[in-house]
C-alpha cells in the first residue's frame, strides 16, 4: 500500500498550518506597530465617536426616530472608520517599500493577505464594541437579544468589510486619487453586508418578533465565505510583481 | 474584408433602432393599466439587458486575462466595463422616469433597479480604478480583480436588497402580454443588441491600440507624457 | 405568521394602488419622449464619441 497518499495529506496539513502561522506573524507585527504608535488608533477611536454624534445633530432630536434607525448609524460610523483603518493597512508598507521586502520573504501572498484582513476586521471589532456604550447612551437602545448575538453581528460584519476591503485596499494604495478610490470601490461592494449587519443589529435592538434574525446572518455568513474564498485566491495577483 | 462589417453594422442597428422606435410608439398597443406610458419599456428593458451582457463580458475577459496575461483580453474588458456604464446608466435613467407617472415615486428600492443603480456605482468605480492606475500590466491585473470582485456581487446585492424590502411593489405582471409587445420588445432588443456590438467592438479597437502604443517603446514615460522621450528614465 | 405577511401585502398593495389610481394611467407622453430622446441622444452621442477616438484618426496624439 503506497504511502503516498498519507504523504500528500501531512504535507497539505502542514502547508495549512505553515500558511496560518505566517498570517499569525503578519498579524503579529501590525498589531505591535499599530500598539507602539497608538496615535492611530485613538484617532480612528474619535472618529467613530464623532461621526456617531454627528449623526445625532444631524437627524434631529426626535429621540424616537434615533432610537429605530441607530443600528444603522452605528454601521455607518464603523464603515466610515474602516475607510481609515484599510487605507492605513498598506500605508506602511507603501512609505517603507516594505511590500517589497514582505515578497523577497518565503511568505505565501495568501498569508499575508489573511494576517492583513483579520488584523483590519480586529480593528473594526474593537472600534464597534467601544461604539457600544456611545451608541446606548446616545440613541436610548437596549440590547433586547443580548450582547452576545450583538458580537457575533458585529463580528461578521467587521469580517465582511475587511475581506474585500483589505484587496481593495492593497489596490488602491498603489493608485492614484486613493482616498477616493478604496471608497469608491469598496462601498457598492458591501451593500450586501451593510443592509445585513444594520438589520439584524436592529433586530438584536429591538427584538425580533417574526423570526428574521437568522436570514440576516446566514447573508452575513455567505458573504464572508464568498470574500474571503475569493480574496484568498486574487490577493497574490495583485501584490505580485 | 473585415472593413466594412462594422460600419455596416453600425447602420443596421441605427436601422433597426429606427423601426424599433415605430413599433415601441405606434405599432404596439397600449398597456391595459399603465397606458401609453408603459412604452418607455420597450427602451428601459432592453437598455438593461445590454448592460448586463456588456457586464458579463467584461467578467468573463477579466478571468480569462488573469489565466492568460494578453492584452486583447484587457482591451475587451475595457471596452465592455464602458459600455456596460452606458446602457446601465441609460437603463437606470428610464427606470426612475418610468417609475414616476407609475407609482408616483421617482425612486422606489425596487431590487432589479436597485441592483443596476449599485452595478452602475461599481462599475464607474472600476472605470475610475482603469484611469488611476498608469502601469498597463498592473492596471490589468487590478482592474481584473475589480472586476471579478463586483460582478460576483451581483447577485448578492439583488437577493440582499430583495429581503431588505421584503415586500414587491405592485409591477405590471406578465401574466397576459400581448404578442405585439412580445415582438416590439424581441425587435428592440435585437436592435439594442446591434448597437452593443458595434460599441464593444469599436471601443475594444480603441483600448488595444492604446495598449500597443503604452507598451511598444519601453523608454517612453508612460500614457501622457509621450511627447517628452526622457533617457534618463523608466526602467521599468 | 404568514397571515401577518399577508396582512401587511394587502396594506402595501392597497397603499400603491390607491396612490396611482385604478385602472389606465392617463397620457404621460412627455415621459416616454424624454425617455426616447435619452436612449437616442446616448448612442448617438457615444457613437460619435467612438468616430472621433477611432484608431485611424488618433496616430501620433498624445494621449
Amino acid at each position: 500500500m503506497s504511502s503516498a497518499p498519507l504523504v500528500k495529506a501531512v504535507r497539505s496539513g502542514n502547508f495549512v498550518a505553515r500558511i496560518l502561522r505566517d498570517a499569525a506573524l503578519i498579524l503579529g507585527k501590525d498589531l505591535l506597530l499599530e500598539w507602539r504608535t497608538r496615535t492611530r488608533l485613538n484617532a480612528l477611536i474619535f472618529f467613530s465617536f464623532a461621526t456617531l454624534l454627528m449623526f445625532s445633530f444631524a437627524l434631529g432630536p426626535d429621540t424616537r426616530l434615533l432610537e429605530q434607525n441607530a443600528g444603522g448609524y452605528y454601521w455607518l460610523a464603523i464603515l466610515f472608520s474602516s475607510v481609515l483603518a484599510l487605507g492605513e493597512s498598506f500605508r506602511v508598507e507603501r512609505e517603507n517599500a516594505s511590500l517589497d521586502g514582505l515578497r523577497l520573504v518565503p511568505i505565501d501572498a495568501r498569508s499575508i493577505y489573511l494576517g492583513k484582513a483579520f488584523g483590519n476586521a480586529l480593528l473594526l471589532m474593537l472600534l464597534g464594541v467601544l461604539l457600544l456604550p456611545v451608541m446606548v447612551a446616545l440613541y436610548g437602545v437596549t440590547l433586547v437579544m443580548g450582547f452576545g448575538r450583538l458580537l457575533a453581528v458585529l463580528v461578521l460584519g467587521a469580517m465582511a468589510i475587511s475581506w474585500p476591503g483589505t484587496v481593495h485596499s492593497a489596490i488602491a494604495s498603489h493608485a492614484r486619487a486613493r482616498d477616493v478610490l478604496l471608497p469608491l470601490l469598496l462601498f457598492p461592494l458591501i451593500v450586501p453586508a451593510l443592509l445585513a449587519a444594520v438589520k439584524a443589529t436592529t433586530l438584536v435592538l429591538h427584538g425580533d418578533p417574526m423570526l428574521q434574525l437568522d436570514s440576516w446572518f446566514g447573508l452575513l455568513i455567505a458573504f464572508n465565505l464568498i470574500y474571503w474564498g475569493l480574496g484568498l485566491a486574487l490577493f497574490p495577483q495583485v501584490i505580485e510583481e | 474584408m473585415r472593413n466594412w462589417l462594422r460600419p455596416a453594422l453600425a447602420g443596421v442597428a441605427f436601422a433597426m433602432l429606427g423601426v424599433g422606435a415605430f413599433l415601441g410608439l405606434s405599432w404596439a398597443p397600449p398597456d391595459r393599466e399603465m397606458g401609453d406610458v408603459q412604452r418607455i419599456m420597450y427602451a428601459h428593458v432592453p437598455a438593461v439587458w445590454m448592460a448586463l451582457l456588456a457586464v458579463t463580458l467584461n467578467f468573463v475577459s477579466s478571468i480569462a486575462y488573469l489565466f492568460k496575461n494578453t492584452w486583447k483580453m484587457d482591451a475587451l474588458a475595457e471596452a465592455s466595463a464602458e459600455v456596460g456604464v452606458l446602457f446601465g446608466a441609460v437603463g437606470v435613467s428610464l427606470g426612475a422616469i418610468w417609475a414616476r407617472p407609475t407609482w408616483g415615486v421617482w425612486w422606489t428600492w425596487d431590487p432589479r433597479l436597485t441592483t443596476a443603480a449599485i452595478m452602475l456605482v461599481s462599475y464607474a468605480g472600476y472605470l475610475a480604478l482603469r484611469r488611476f492606475v498608469e502601469d498597463p500590466e498592473r492596471r490589468a491585473v487590478w482592474s481584473a480583480v475589480v472586476a471579478i470582485i463586483s460582478y460576483v456581487d451581483v447577485p448578492i446585492i439583488w437577493y440582499s436588497v430583495k429581503w431588505w424590502k421584503s415586500l414587491h411593489q405592485v409591477q405590471s405582471s406578465e401574466k397576459t402580454v400581448d404578442p405585439q409587445m412580445v415582438f416590439a420588445l424581441r425587435w428592440n432588443a435585437f436592435a439594442l443588441l446591434g448597437f452593443l456590438i458595434f460599441f464593444i467592438w469599436s471601443r475594444y479597437r480603441i483600448a488595444l491600440r492604446e495598449r500597443e502604443r503604452e507598451v511598444a517603446l519601453p523608454d517612453v514615460l508612460p500614457s501622457g507624457q509621450a511627447g517628452r522621450v526622457e533617457t534618463s528614465g523608466a526602467v521599468r | 405568521m404568514t397571515s401577518a405577511w399577508l396582512l401587511v401585502l394587502a396594506q402595501q398593495a392597497s397603499d400603491v394602488s390607491s396612490r396611482v389610481g385604478s385602472g389606465r394611467i392617463q397620457g404621460g407622453w412627455e415621459y416616454v419622449w424624454v425617455s426616447y430622446a435619452i436612449t437616442w441622444g446616448a448612442l448617438i452621442l457615444y457613437t460619435i464619441f467612438l468616430w472621433r477616438r477611432r484608431p485611424e484618426a488618433t496616430t501620433g496624439q498624445p494621449e
